[in-house]
């Protein structure tokens, strides 16, 4: 049996081979031949008296669990409207994007059309392979974009690209849990609250099996705590409207106290927390509040405890039934209430096939698919608001959401403040560096016990100083 | 068999050759467990409900056991056994290339004493050095632009046809062949092209063995160059497809994971059935003799 | 170009090349086309780019202020800080993991042929599995909770929990851990492969002169695998100074840069702030301390004389 096992094993492995062998010269002869076929077919269609006949390409990552099947349909309609404009579809994976955009823009074979989260704009930029849009598309078109989210896409004025929608990161937590404990839910979700307060509940919420507040901050998550908790001290962005970097003001040192005291309060683990299980500490009733959170969360919430009660073994393993709140960020030193927000976006990338009836078709899709019933329904899928009139308008939301976190989340995208106009690109890609190699490696010491707080603000002040120079950087106390 | 005589054969005492086989056991046990323990669990929760987000498998067994996982890696797209079959001409193709040009080209550098050839060897060696995040770029053009390769076979087969790390494997082990054997050969009248298949090949089976398995591997589980050079879904292969999983708030773990197992099989066909050479050995001393 | 050579042969016949010349050429004909092709070409392009400060259209030629910039010594140039983490991690799992796998390849001999199959497939297996589901199972092993199961195996042995990934004193050291009990299925194998190749008679003579085990191994094993010992080293040190992956889906080079390896660095140079330039004068400096520290094992080894 064994030996026959064996034979048939080796059989297979052989013929395998050859069979690969075999298929895996010939695509490269068919390859060359079907691609002189596609440039010789599309000079012979020039001749036609209708406009002419042009393929784009945008390139995306599942941004929604639906989107990337949803842009295939999409890309169909399109068609139907515009027979002569052909899309191409290029799925890529969540993860990897980014480094696939990268190596395609670094080469000069950019899609026409890519995904790109706001913060990576200014190295496109740099690159030179973005493009102003404004030239493209009707200013009436634009006017349909909301400028707080379009300025995510812009850089010294300049639109490179559409705004997809607007993330806002903050908090989430156990509303039943602090509803049972006292705590006014609704009063905080209206209201907002101060750091004081938010320490307060989260000592209520701590007992010997339970955390009041977890946040996944290890590894380079560590930035989001930063980014989050910064947004309620003034520091939503990295910099002031008269251009000066923010992160050296009182603001951080008071941000990086409280951090420091939290970590240390044993109110929140004392270690480095996996992205993976914040939620599910919260689901499993080890954690109180939880960070980073976003509306979205709600449907998780819904899902698990659906799957509790059908008891079909698929919710989370030894999670309890609750209602999940989202929260806004608690407010330091008397600022203003805020929230971080980030835009993810399409922008026009310049390639070899560009001229300039090309981006005038790229940009009549990369309208039509940021804006209307297309947007809308990602949006639901997000549970975020459209960052369009029109999408907007098409948006029939879908039953059954917490009205207490819709309009918490309505709220907390209103106080979201775009990067200030006139910022360069080479100034966020300094300050991108600046966090990634220098404030972020500190204040990881700083969670780890390992330094306190004064001292990762020196360091972040001599790094910042020597990247911007001393007078470009804030001092003091801002707003 | 070659090698047994490591061990001393002369251990009169039973009890003492079964307690050094014990001892021996245990510690190759224990790292063996340390090991295994990672794709354990990957199979282990393969079995498990399909749940998403991965951080509440703190236990090593799943809750129940359930081949749902697999329906849903299959369910996920139409083309998940494609994916696998893409692979496999990839990594065979790979393999074959390796097997055929770099046992040549390994072989002429370790016996065939031709101008140049340190140069040219040294040339690989520093060329492999090179870190592939930045040959990566104008490798990209050369297969996009240039040859206009995307979606196909070629282009993940080509630039891993004969690797630099293969073509140094194959130059060690052929130099630790026995130069007179070959003098002999040529004496007896064989060009280069006879010793070669008849002397050399033959006794470099194991060597063969090994590189085919580890290139067969590494192709195997190679992502990145899959990645960039394909746009369309059916030409995926089972690494690309598996990063598909994973989504901006959540990993679809347990059909990923299914998906990796799935993917470890091939591997263990092609282990098992190429272990034969490895077991074997090659015994030089029965062909001089 | 070696082509060019073996016709010139067949044609002129005034070449000084030998038969063994023209044999030589045309073993190695395939490869150097397949070769210079994919790999000589790129590499080529990246050192020229490195002179270049890069934007896909329209490239500026600046000498050579990409080293520049990246040798020049400040607080916050990472370069320096990365190279010697790379240092670090090299000297310490290249030499380790290769005492294991020398070790294990060795131990699994006296074994009947079947239980040595059992145990070459496990030390391989891990190797087999994706890159990506193993990194999710190590990062759960490494879990800084006191419920992550390295913390519950301190806890056993009454060892306080640790912070693994998040902190500077262990986040090291938890990557040389992961090298070393992840990376070895290939060394192993070829261990075993270099192994089996030895003869017999030697361990016979041995015997009658009447060698212990250890004398054994050091004189005969040791001394006969040492092209393979040299092969693993060199191109395990290749690989460990370009190392990226696990720093990248693990901690991501944190905590305090602990982890920035330079395969990081310049990975994060070309494809996170689009400086290419740059990124590839990084890795032409890297090459250059590759190529010095593979001489220097080829001169270590004291093998290899012949080419």
């Amino acid at each position: 049996m064994k030996k026959i096992i064996a034979l048939l094993l080796a059989c297979v492995m052989v013929l395998g081979l050859f069979a690969g062998c075999g298929s895996s010269q010939e695509p490269e002869e068919t390859q060359a031949q079907s691609g002189n076929q596609e440039t010789a077919g599309a000079q012979g269609d020039d001749s036609g008296d209708a406009p002419e006949e042009d393929t784009i390409v945008v390139m995306a990552p599942p941004v929604t669990g639906n989107y990337l099947a949803s842009l295939k349909v999409w890309a169909e309609d399109f068609k139907k409207e515009y027979p002569h404009l052909t899309v191409e579809v290029i799925e890529t994976s969540w993860g990897d994007h980014s480094d696939k955009l990268s190596t395609m823009a670094q080469a000069g074979e950019a899609p026409d059309i890519a995904e790109i989260s706001s913060g990576a704009l200014g190295t496109y930029v740099e690159m030179g392979v973005a493009i102003d849009i404004s030239q493209y598309m009707s200013a009436e078109r634009l006017a349909d974009y909301d400028a707080n989210a379009l300025s995510y896409m812009s850089l010294e004025g300049t639109v490179y690209g559409l705004p997809l929608y607007l993330t806002i990161q903050s908090i989430g937590a156990n509303k039943t849990l602090m509803e049972e404990l006292g705590i006014d839910v609704a009063k905080i979700q209206q209201e907002g609250w101060t750091y004081e307060e938010f320490l307060d509940v989260i000592k209520l919420g701590t007992t010997d099996e339970r955390f009041g507040f977890v946040f996944a901050n290890a590894g380079v998550t560590a930035s989001d705590m930063l980014n989050i908790f910064g947004a309620g001290c003034g520091l939503s962005n990295n910099f002031t409207e008269d251009l000066k970097y923010t992160f050296t003001s009182d603001n951080m040192l008071t941000l990086l106290s409280a951090i420091e005291e939290m970590t240390q309060s044993g109110y929140m683990p004392n270690y480095g927390v996996e992205a993976g299980q914040r939620m599910v500490m919260c689901q499993t009733g080890n954690a109180m509040i939880f960070g980073k959170a976003m509306p979205l969360f709600e449907n998780n919430f819904r899902t698990n405890n659906a799957a509790l009660d059908a008891n079909d073994g698929t919710a989370v393993e030894n999670s309890l039934k609750m209602d999940y709140a989202f929260l806004p960020v608690p407010t330091m030193m008397g600022c203003e209430e805020s929230c971080y927000g980030t835009v993810d976006g399409l922008i026009a990338m310049r390639n070899k096939n560009t001229t300039d009836e090309h981006l005038e078709n790229v940009l009549l899709f990369m309208d039509y698919i940021c804006s209307g019933e297309r947007i809308a329904s990602c949006m639901n899928e997000l549970y975020l608001d459209p960052v369009c009139q029109s999408g907007r308008d098409a948006l029939t939301l879908e039953e059954g959401r917490d009205p207490d976190n819709l309009e918490t989340a309505a709220r907390c995208i209103a106080m979201v403040e775009a990067p200030p106009a006139g910022v360069t690109a080479e100034m966020t890609a300094t300050a991108k560096k600046l966090m990634d190699e220098q404030i972020v490696p500190k204040f990881q010491l700083l969670l780890a016990g390992e330094a306190t707080a004064q001292e990762v603000y020196d360091h972040i002040c001599e790094a910042a100083y020597a990247a911007f120079g001393e007078e470009n950087c804030v001092s003091g106390k801002i707003g | 068999m070659a090698t047994t005589g490591l061990y001393s054969q002369h251990l009169n005492n039973r009890k003492v050759l079964y307690l050094r086989n014990a001892v021996i056991a245990l510690v190759l046990i224990l790292f063996a467990a340390a090991t295994l323990f990672p794709i354990v669990y990957m199979i282990l929760s393969a079995f498990g409900p399909n749940v998403s987000t991965a951080g509440n498998m703190r236990t090593i067994f799943p809750s129940r056991w359930t081949l749902e996982s697999f329906q849903a890696f299959f369910d996920f797209s139409p083309h998940s056994l494609r994916w696998i079959w893409n692979s496999f001409v990839v990594a065979a193709g790979t393999v074959v290339g390796n097997v055929l040009f770099a046992s040549m080209a390994g072989y002429a550098f370790a016996k065939i004493r031709f101008k140049g050839s340190s140069t040219l060897f040294g040339v690989i060696l520093v060329a492999m050095m090179i870190p592939y995040q930045v040959t990566q770029v104008p490798l990209y053009i050369l297969m996009v632009q240039k040859f206009s390769m995307t979606n196909t076979y070629a282009a993940m087969i080509l630039p891993s046809l004969c690797t630099a790390y293969n073509i140094f494997l194959c130059k060690q082990f052929f130099a630790g062949l026995p130069t007179p054997l070959i003098e002999s050969a040529k004496i007896e009248g064989c060009n280069q092209f006879q010793i070669f298949v008849k002397i050399v090949l033959p006794l470099g089976k194991t060597v063969l063995a090994v590189m085919a398995i580890n290139t067969f591997m590494s192709s195997w589980n190679n992502f990145f160059w899959p990645f960039l050079v394909t746009n369309d879904p059916a030409m995926y292969t089972i690494q690309v497809g598996l990063k598909q999983f994973k989504f901006a708030n959540e990993t679809l773990f347990a059909p990923m994971m299914a998906g990796a197992t799935i993917s470890a099989l091939p591997m263990f066909i092609m282990f098992f059935s190429l272990q034969k050479y490895f077991m074997e050995g090659v015994t030089i001393g029965a062909v001089k003799g | 170009m070696n082509e060019t050579k073996v016709r010139q042969l067949k044609n002129g016949r005034k070449l000084r090349f030998t038969n063994e010349d023209l044999w030589g050429y045309i073993f190695i004909a395939a490869a150097m086309i397949i070769f210079c092709v994919f790999t000589l070409y790129p590499v080529f392009n990246a050192i020229y780019t490195s002179f270049l400060e890069y934007k896909p259209f329209g490239s500026e030629f600046v000498g050579l202020q990409n080293y520049v910039d990246t040798l020049k010594y400040s607080k916050f140039n990472l370069f320096y800080k990365a190279a010697l983490n790379t240092l670090v991690y090299t000297a310490v799992v290249v030499p380790l993991s290769l005492l294991i796998s020398f070790t294990v390849a060795v131990m699994i001999l006296p074994f009947s042929k079947k239980t040595q199959s059992v145990f070459k497939a496990v030390y391989y297996l891990p190797g087999v599995a994706s890159g990506v589901a193993l990194s999710v199972v190590w990062l759960w092993l490494y879990d800084s909770s006191p419920d992550g199961l390295f913390n519950q195996l301190l806890g056993f042995f009454g060892i306080p929990a640790q912070n693994w990934l998040s902190s500077t004193k262990t986040a090291m050291l938890s990557l040389m851990i992961m090298a070393l009990l992840s990376s070895h299925g290939t060394q192993i194998i070829t261990y075993i492969a270099a192994l089996l190749g030895i003869d017999n008679s030697y361990f016979e003579a041995a015997e009658l002169d009447g060698a212990t085990f250890f004398q054994k191994v050091r004189f005969i094993v040791w001394p006969l695998v040492k092209p393979t010992t040299l092969f693993l080293m060199v191109t395990g040190v290749i690989g460990s100074f370009q190392v990226f992956m696990n720093a990248y889906m693990m901690t991501g080079g944190g905590p305090d840069n602990a982890t920035t390896m330079i395969g990081l660095l310049i990975y994060n140079n070309a494809f996170e702030y689009g400086k290419y330039g740059l990124a590839c004068a990084q890795a032409i400096l890297l090459t250059i301390v590759i190529a010095i520290m593979s001489l220097f094992q080829f001169r270590l080894m004291g093998v290899d004389v012949e080419y």
